[in-house]
């Protein structure tokens, strides 16, 4: 259906802009790529399955040679840097992002915030530290060291998630398609 | 005008049609015969004009009673309703789905069927008859709104339609595009209905229908009724303050 | 909507976008397989050689597009002058290079429409899963199209922010700008449907 493929790709367009538009600073004067607040809420708005392809559009087309990943970057030499482990990470953190709004029945404020953290961070984090260690040719352990600083900002993204998913639902009830 | 157009014998035929949202009429009742060549849909933001055009081109099926494009259910017989019924929106940003002029006119035309090489011929030669050749490779972007606006007319004439529906088609252009819009449209050999809160647009057309309300307030000659129409507007504007809430 | 592809023509970019895919999925393998600095040191001048004789500004381009992994190199730097074993921190920082190098050549040789091309001819199998080519083409030309549309749309949300703030525009501007996301679908999948479905 029509809905599905336009829903899709407008959030993979919106991951897009999130890591382009550089006047976002998200934490009172931190400037924080708001890229991964994107794959978070393709998630919890959009739901497991969708928020999943959304995120993987936005990976093929980089992988395609876009430069739409923040700081411009693009092409496939992305997938053999160290970041390459996130990228790869985004759709399935997508995914359990929304499987996890999905499937609980609390609050979309709460699930999103929820799905947010172990999706977006914890998932995320699982793919992109992993990465990180295989291309860097170390332990698993000293690759995590190396993103510690960026997890608090992360942390407070998935509270973001959550604030904005509850108010795209209360604005856009149809259009929240996590929870029909 | 007469134009050898063997799919607006027929016409639109609405019969008793009504439309629900969430169980709220916003349209009822409405028994229309549509054969005109200019047919102008006029009323108030919230009549139900636009979703009188979603009924017509089939976007959405009705509630209540029938409608008929050509003898053909709209909202089940899409195929069919590519060659008979065009749709304008107001925003061109709302309906260009391609990033390039070429590839947003051979969409269309893929849609009906043919071939990438076929479609490609057929975008050269729609440009080129209306001077415009140098589109071709042209990014969406690089168009002003004004172009945008004829790149979507573009997009819809490659269809070939016997009927056009245009949504408030002049809403936020200047001057000069509008009168270039109207240009184009006065041109144009299909059927034109065109729907909008502006009387001046529908000055010349064959018949006007007045919605109010979601239900016809007045059919007839454009004359008339747009006088009619200019004075009940007028009326409303220094009566009150609109402070009525009406949800 | 720009894109990675060089506007610097080289010999490559006739090379079909299959085989250079196909090329460099090999050429990677050998590449982290290898093991021997020497023939390391080899390849990596050879690539460094295809730069620079597909032209000079595409050989720059290149070398730009290699900036954003001089963190990393700093910490290998940092960590294997740290434990001394420099020869190990040198061939894994050099792979990263070397490998980073390889796939960009093929991004920046090939054209969009052309690795377009080459994702719907390998997704054309996935059709019985219900993946239509057309709407993998319309998906993709839909992100293109609405990037720079969205991304215009932020910019005047930003600018409406900034009329009535003296703060900052800080993370609450996502809230809009995912909503015009939200109604440009909808409206984008209407004009769709409305010119025949996909």
């Amino acid at each position: 259906m029509e809905k599905n493929v336009t829903y899709i790709a407008l959030f993979a367009a919106l991951i897009a802009v999130l890591g382009l538009v550089p006047q976002i600073s998200l934490a009172s004067g931190v400037p924080i790529t708001a890229q991964s607040l994107g794959v978070m809420l393709c998630g919890t708005v959009l739901g497991a399955k969708r928020g999943f392809l959304a995120a993987l559009l936005f990976v093929g087309l980089v992988a395609l040679g876009l430069p739409l990943l923040s700081g411009g970057r693009g092409g496939l030499g992305v997938f053999a840097s160290p970041t390459v482990g996130f990228v790869i990470g985004f759709p399935i953190a997508a995914f359990v992002a929304g499987f996890i709004v999905e499937k609980t029945r609390a609050a979309i404020g709460v699930a999103a915030f929820g799905g947010a953290l172990i999706g977006g961070v914890l998932v995320l984090y699982l793919f992109g530290i992993t990465g990180m260690a295989l291309i860097l040719g170390k332990s698993w352990v000293a690759a995590s060291l190396l993103v510690t600083a960026y997890i608090p900002g992360d942390l407070i993204k998935a509270g973001m998630a959550g604030f904005i998913t509850q108010g795209l639902a209360k604005l856009r009830p149809d259009a929240v398609l996590s929870r029909p | 005008m007469s134009t050898p157009l063997s799919q607006s014998i027929d016409g639109i035929a609405l019969q008793g049609a009504g439309f629900d949202i969430v169980g709220k009429p916003i349209l009822s009742n409405l028994t229309l015969t549509l054969t005109e060549q200019r047919i102008g849909i006029i009323g108030r933001n919230g009549s139900g004009k636009s979703s009188f055009l979603r009924l017509v081109a089939g976007l959405v099926a009705p509630s209540h009673g029938t409608v008929l494009v050509d003898g053909l259910k709209p909202a089940t017989d899409r195929k069919a309703m590519l060659s008979r019924i065009g749709i304008l929106f107001q925003n061109p940003d709302h309906q260009i789905i391609f990033p390039t002029v070429t590839e947003e006119l051979a969409f269309g035309l893929r849609q009906k069927g043919m071939d990438k090489a076929e479609a490609a011929q057929a975008v050269v030669a729609l440009l080129a008859q209306h001077g415009r050749s140098h589109w071709a490779a042209q990014a969406v972007t690089a168009l002003s709104q004004g172009q945008r606006h004829f790149l979507c007319l573009l997009a819809v004439l490659a269809m070939e339609p016997g009927t056009i529906l245009l949504d408030e088609p002049f809403a936020g252009l200047d001057l000069p595009t509008q009168n270039r819009l109207t240009r184009a449209l006065a041109a144009l050999p299909q059927r034109l209905i065109l729907i909008t809160h502006d009387p001046k647009a529908i000055a010349g057309y064959d018949r006007v229908i007045w919605l109010e309300d979601g239900r016809v307030r007045a059919d007839g000659a454009a004359g008339p009724i747009i006088a009619d129409f200019t004075a009940e507007m007028a009326r409303l504007g220094e009566a009150d303050a609109d402070t009525d809430l009406t949800f | 909507m720009l894109t990675l592809t060089s506007p610097f023509e080289t010999p490559l970019h006739r090379v079909a976008a299959g085989r250079k895919l196909l090329g460099l999925a090999v050429l990677s393998i050998g590449l982290f397989a290898l093991q021997d600095p020497w023939t390391f040191f080899l390849v990596g001048g050879l690539v460094a050689t295809v730069y620079l004789a597909c032209g000079l500004g595409f050989a720059r381009f290149g070398a730009a597009m290699l900036r954003p992994l001089w963190p990393f190199l700093v910490i290998l730097g940092l960590w294997h002058g740290w434990t001394g074993a420099w020869a190990v921190g040198l061939m894994i920082g050099g792979k990263m290079l070397v490998a980073v190098a390889l796939a960009n050549l093929v991004t920046m040789t090939t054209r969009l429409e052309d690795m377009i091309d080459v994702v719907e001819r390998a997704a054309s199998p996935l059709a019985r899963f219900g993946l239509q080519p057309k709407m993998l083409a319309v998906a993709i030309a839909l992100v293109i199209r609405f990037t720079p549309v969205l991304m215009d749309k932020a910019g005047q949300l930003g600018q409406a922010w900034r009329a009535r703030s003296a703060r900052r525009v800080n993370w609450r501007i996502v809230l809009p700008i995912s909503l015009m996301a939200l109604d440009d679908a909808e409206r984008v999948a209407e004009a769709i449907r409305a010119r025949g479905g996909i």
